[in-house]
């Protein structure tokens, strides 16, 4: 998409210039020659062709703080999207985090391949290859592999999400053939790489007879509820999240919960929260879980901040600085663990605690609850 | 890490080798990648591009 018209297309020529981006801007924050507002200005003044060339472009988080604040609200996230994909078309490297093993990983996908990424889930209990509900894992067996030494347990997550719908009695399909949802794709400009991925999951799911597909990942999510319907239209299933089937669950069970954590602290991730909207289903579960040892950050909900880097792209040193922030954030709420809903939250936060000394644990809200359920 | 990837992804970790072989070591090279090759070309086709 020309840059015209993803400024037509987010309404950017509504920018009153007041910065508003820019100051609400965590990267802004700590890398002050990247601005949000500059980056609209630029392209509204036709300087697009210095645009597209700046690798900055990659800097930018998605975080959408800024346009949750935008008085114009202009839609600078999906503004980003679009650019990255024309700048991506006209050769314009994306700066990726990992070497692009991710990314490499996700190609591949693109490439028929026949993945065998379904053990951990027999160990955890029983699967289908058919039926009404379709769990969507996806990419927590990579992350596995790929996370385990910084002492994060992605798949400890899906095993327990697999554990607590056989308590309810349902038995989720789980695949071998799904592929990542393509949300990193998307955001980083790949869109054709989004779109293979996009169609062969909706095939898979399909084929399956899945009357609704849970989810734990934030991003997976909101991909499918919201991307994938913009480009293929109606779905033919229901889009779940976890946090709204683990309620029903607590309740029809009546299920009784106890918090053996200590004080905890929940960490809004930007796909869950600012996109998506979900902020109380998450917080629901925990004050059942805590009661009163639940405490909220300075920067919560709307205003919460994003865990540092996103899209597997651009992790720098002002990442760290973001995460290092957060985490002290947590502790100075009170906090003795700082609770995430999003597997990428965790590994980064993660990785930024390692380095530091702060007597602070970070837990998955399912592990939480999964750990806390007694009957 | 890159052997339990590649076994995620339905690839046999035997098309996959690792070696350390020094500057000075030029037939050992020759050596390694010569009986490598006919290894994969035993193994036949890559699994990737040919599922459905």
């Amino acid at each position: 998409m020309k840059i015209e018209d993803a400024a037509q297309l987010t309404q950017s020529y509504y920018c009153l210039d007041c910065g508003v981006c820019t100051g609400s801007c965590p990267v802004s924050r700590v890398q002050p020659s990247f601005s949000p507002r500059i980056i609209v200005e630029k392209a509204l003044l036709g300087l697009g062709d210095e645009l597209l060339k700046d690798r900055d472009l990659w800097a930018c988080l998605t975080c959408s703080r800024c346009f949750e604040r935008c008085p114009s609200s202009i839609n600078f996230p999906e503004f980003m999207r679009h650019i990255r994909e024309e700048a991506t078309k006209l050769g314009t490297q994306p700066v990726y985090s990992h070497h692009g093993m991710l990314q490499t990983i996700m190609e591949l996908q693109t490439q028929g391949i026949n993945q065998k990424k379904t053990d951990w889930a027999r160990e955890a209990g029983s699967i289908a290859e058919k039926g009404d509900t379709f769990f969507f894992v996806g990419c927590m067996p990579y992350f596995q592999v790929i996370f385990r030494d910084i002492g994060v347990d992605s798949l400890s997550v899906s095993k327990n999400i697999i554990r607590i719908l056989n308590g309810a009695g349902i038995e989720p399909v789980v695949s071998d053939d799904e592929h990542c949802c393509g949300h990193d794709m998307l955001w980083n400009g790949q869109v054709d790489t989004f779109k293979q991925l996009a169609a062969h999951n909706l095939e898979v799911i399909r084929a399956s007879g899945a009357k609704r597909v849970v989810f734990n990942c934030p991003e997976g999510f909101y991909t499918v509820k919201h991307h994938y319907v913009e480009h293929f239209g109606d779905l033919g299933f229901e889009v779940v999240h976890f946090y709204d089937l683990v309620a029903e669950i607590l309740d029809k069970a009546s299920l009784t919960l106890e918090n053996g954590a200590g004080p905890l602290t929940f960490h809004d991730p930007c796909r869950l929260g600012r996109m998506a909207k979900i902020y109380d289903g998450p917080r629901n579960i925990l004050r059942r879980l805590a009661a009163d040892d639940f405490v909220e950050m300075e920067r919560n909900r709307e205003n919460a901040v994003c865990c540092g880097t996103s899209g597997w792209a651009n992790c720098s040193t002002g990442s760290k600085q973001i995460q290092v922030e957060r985490l002290r954030e947590a502790k100075a709420a009170g906090a003795q663990v700082l609770v995430t809903a999003c597997p990428k939250c965790q590994i980064h936060l993660n990785c930024a605690l390692n380095n530091l000394d702060l007597d602070l644990q970070i837990k998955d809200l399912i592990s939480v609850t999964a750990e806390a359920i007694t009957t | 890490m890159t052997r339990e990837l590649l076994a995620l992804m339905g690839i046999a970790n035997e098309r996959l080798a690792l070696e350390w072989v020094s500057s000075a070591e030029a037939g050992r090279f020759a050596e390694i990648v010569t009986s490598f090759t006919e290894k994969v070309k035993d193994l036949g086709k890559n699994p990737i591009g040919v599922a459905a």
